[in-house]
């Protein structure tokens, strides 16, 4: 986070929540990939556990229209704040906080399991979509391009796919084999599962940011119909970590 | 410009024609010696001399003209003319014409052999350069190969760096064709990046074009384009504003636009009389996604009050409409008016709708100035120096804004209300023969209250001014 962000968020801090709040992600019907659906239902879950009213503005462009050029994000008054982490803290300026009870253990392994999450199971989620070819000719491509006309659709999703190749390269990513992805998100969901440890959420007192990015995540490679369901059933393989997908869906998502 | 010789034997002059022709003729001081329209003349032979990788097809198209003279006026119009036309052709760097009596056996009494003397430009031709371009100094490396097929063909490759943050790199080949049409096929691939601090965002374009440009009437000249162009949107920083904001991302234009153009003024930068007209209308959504139907009109008149005191009227205006609900417009295809160029006295793109500082922009628009330019006062530096500038009174009105066009309103009296004014005056340099460089001390007289003025000092520098 750069520091024009950090004193943004800070100026910020006096105001209360506005109440028109926007989220901003793409069509969810015709267009969002897997990777950016799991980070946008993750701020949606975020933002509904800390009770702050917003409502979804989808748009073919948002990715280009966010500050940090990903999605989702929110405009709160004269505000731009874009991706889960900026969210959570431009909420805590406001004195909201779902992590007032935690202490800094507890603190410093939250973020140990959120860049987890980000480091795992998002880099997983965009190698089945981008980089295996299956999932790339029949899913990404047509979606990713859905919102482009001919033949730009085509030109985008080349230049999309160069660019989250080359992030998956310098990340050691792009060379493993669909194996070798499988077993890393096993790994992670078996330390998720362990932290867990049958509570209702990751900490004991209550839902977290960590409870709301692992329900984005693991719900939405759960309902997400792809040509390959091995990451669906890997997951499926842990139930306290589908129960508290189900118990966050019923408590935040049903009402 | 190369230089004519004439040589015409003395026994010729005046003997067999009185000079009654003698008025029609400009220069006072050649009548008095030579009555040149009295002088009989046919051209025999036509030599090219230094021609190797031009064909000889668009040499022998160039010169038919000269073998129809009749007399020696005529032959040096058109020995001029034809010099005019292989230059056009842009495949030598030196033309000289040399015309001689004709000798040999097959000489007429009459006859002239004119020759040219050319020079043909190396195949690769490269350079580095500066220029002005809209109110910023540009650095341009460019490489062209000139006469690439032997018929005036030319390939050129520029990459252009500007002051503000822009740059450019274009690719075009660019063909002339035979006829009196003076038909040229322009094609091109460039890359541009532009940024408009005023509106908060910048641009990314990749593109293709192709045009081809005529004339149907000698001065009357046309260009037909499509172009097809991926633009990328950005916010140029993070408080720009959310209006700015939400039109980022790709779009990709494909429109055909039409041109004409008749220029009638004796020069470009600081006309004495003449006329300009130009139309221009593109239609966008021939593919892509993005969908308008624009015109514009660009009038200047010039008129000469007193010798050197030039008045100069100049209108212009625009209107562009959504021709598809599913095609969008871009913040990039709209109008924007005020700036050193345009309705001076305001900043850049002041005038008319802002959010957050940050212009947007409009569908409509006109604008109007009335100049008077004068030499300098006390004239210092005349015939030399002194000549490049100009003292310059102007006023600017205009006026710009959204207006979707109903059923029984006139959009004339939609834009009558709220008409912006500005006066000032100030010093105008000319820069080459392309560009103009202008100092003004500018008073925005009316003005709204969301614009923004530049009242005082105002710097502008551009090809094309209002």
């Amino acid at each position: 986070m750069t520091l024009i962000e950090k004193i943004s968020i800070e100026l910020g801090a006096p105001e209360p929540w506005p109440s028109d709040v926007k989220l901003f992600q793409p069509y969810e019907a015709e267009q969002i990939l897997l990777p950016d659906n799991a980070n946008c239902l993750a701020t949606q879950a975020f933002l509904k556990m800390c009770q702050l009213p917003y409502a979804v503005e989808p748009r073919p462009n948002a990715e280009a229209m966010s500050p940090t050029l990903k999605v989702p994000f929110i405009k709160a008054g004269r505000f731009v704040i874009a991706e889960l982490e900026g969210i959570v803290q431009f909420v805590n300026g406001k004195d909201i906080t779902l992590t007032q009870p935690l202490d800094n253990d507890e603190k410093s392994n939250l973020r140990a399991y959120m860049s987890l999450i980000h480091s795992v199971l998002e880099m997983a989620e965009l190698y089945i979509c981008w980089v295996d070819s299956e999932t790339y000719n029949e899913v990404t491509s047509g979606r990713n391009g859905s919102v482009y006309p001919w033949p730009l659709n085509y030109i985008q999703n080349w230049n999309k796919r160069s660019q989250v190749i080359k992030k998956l390269k310098t990340l050691g990513w792009y060379d493993k084999k669909l194996e070798d992805v499988y077993s890393e998100v096993e790994t992670c969901c078996e330390s998720l599962q362990a932290r867990l440890n049958d509570q209702k959420f990751f900490f004991d007192h209550g839902p977290t940011e960590l409870d709301a990015l692992v329900f984005g995540h693991l719900f939405t490679i759960l309902t997400t119909p792809l040509p390959r369901s091995d990451l669906a059933n890997i997951v499926r393989n842990y139930p306290s970590l589908i129960d508290l997908v189900k118990r966050i869906e019923n408590e935040y998502f049903k009402k | 410009m190369g230089t004519v010789h004439a040589k015409v034997q003395e026994n010729l002059t005046e003997a067999h024609y009185p000079t009654n022709t003698a008025r029609e003729l400009p220069d006072k001081e050649q009548m008095k010696e030579l009555d040149l329209k009295g002088v009989r003349a046919r051209v025999d032979k036509v030599h090219i001399d230094g021609l190797s990788r031009t064909k000889n097809d668009i040499i022998q198209d160039s010169i038919q003209d000269l073998f129809k003279a009749r007399d020696f006026w005529e032959v040096l119009l058109k020995a001029y003319t034809v010099r005019v036309k292989l230059d056009e052709l842009g495949c030598f760097k030196n033309i000289a014409v040399y015309i001689d009596t004709s000798k040999g056996p097959k000489a007429t009494p009459d006859g002239l052999e004119v020759t040219f003397n050319v020079k043909e430009h190396k195949r690769i031709l490269g350079g580095v350069s500066t220029h002005v371009g809209n109110n910023e100094g540009v650095l341009q490396i460019g490489v062209r190969a000139p006469n690439i097929f032997g018929r005036g063909e030319k390939v050129q490759v520029e990459y252009s760096h500007g002051s503000k943050k822009t740059s450019n790199f274009n690719v075009a080949f660019i063909k002339p064709f035979r006829g009196k049409h003076r038909t040229m096929l322009n094609t091109s691939i460039f890359q541009s990046n532009t940024e408009y601090p005023p509106s908060a965002y910048k641009l990314m374009e990749k593109g293709l074009t192709l045009g081809l440009g005529f004339y149907s009437w000698p001065l009357l000249k046309h260009t037909l384009q499509w172009e097809g162009t991926i633009r990328d949107l950005s916010v140029l920083s993070r408080n720009a504003s959310f209006d700015v904001r939400k039109e980022s991302g790709l779009s990709l234009k494909s429109s055909l636009k039409h041109i004409l153009a008749l220029d009638l003024r004796d020069e470009t930068i600081f006309p004495t009389t003449g006329s300009l007209v130009q139309l221009t209308s593109e239609y966008a959504g021939v593919g892509g996604d993005v969908g308008f139907l624009k015109n514009d009109v660009f009038v200047q008149t010039n008129y000469s009050i007193l010798p050197d005191i030039v008045l100069q009227g100049s209108l212009t205006m625009g209107y562009m409409k959504s021709i598809n609900k599913d095609l969008k417009i871009s913040l990039a295809d709209m109008y924007f008016l005020g700036g050193p160029l345009s309705v001076r006295g305001f900043q850049m793109r002041g005038i008319g709708p802002h959010s957050d500082g940050d212009a947007l922009g409009s569908n409509v628009y006109w604008a109007g100035g009335l100049h008077l330019f004068t030499p300098l006062p006390f004239r210092p530096g005349k015939g030399g120096f002194g000549d490049l500038f100009r003292t310059h009174f102007f006023v600017n009105t205009g006026n710009v804004g959204n207006i979707e066009v109903k059923s029984g309103q006139s959009i004339l009296e939609l834009m009558r209300n709220n008409v912006r004014l500005s006066y000032g005056l100030g010093i105008a340099l000319r820069l080459g023969n392309m560009a103009r460089l202008e100092i003004n001390y500018c008073f925005p007289y009316v003005h709204d209250k969301s614009d923004q003025t530049h009242p005082g000092v105002q710097f502008g520098v551009g090809v094309q001014f209002l």
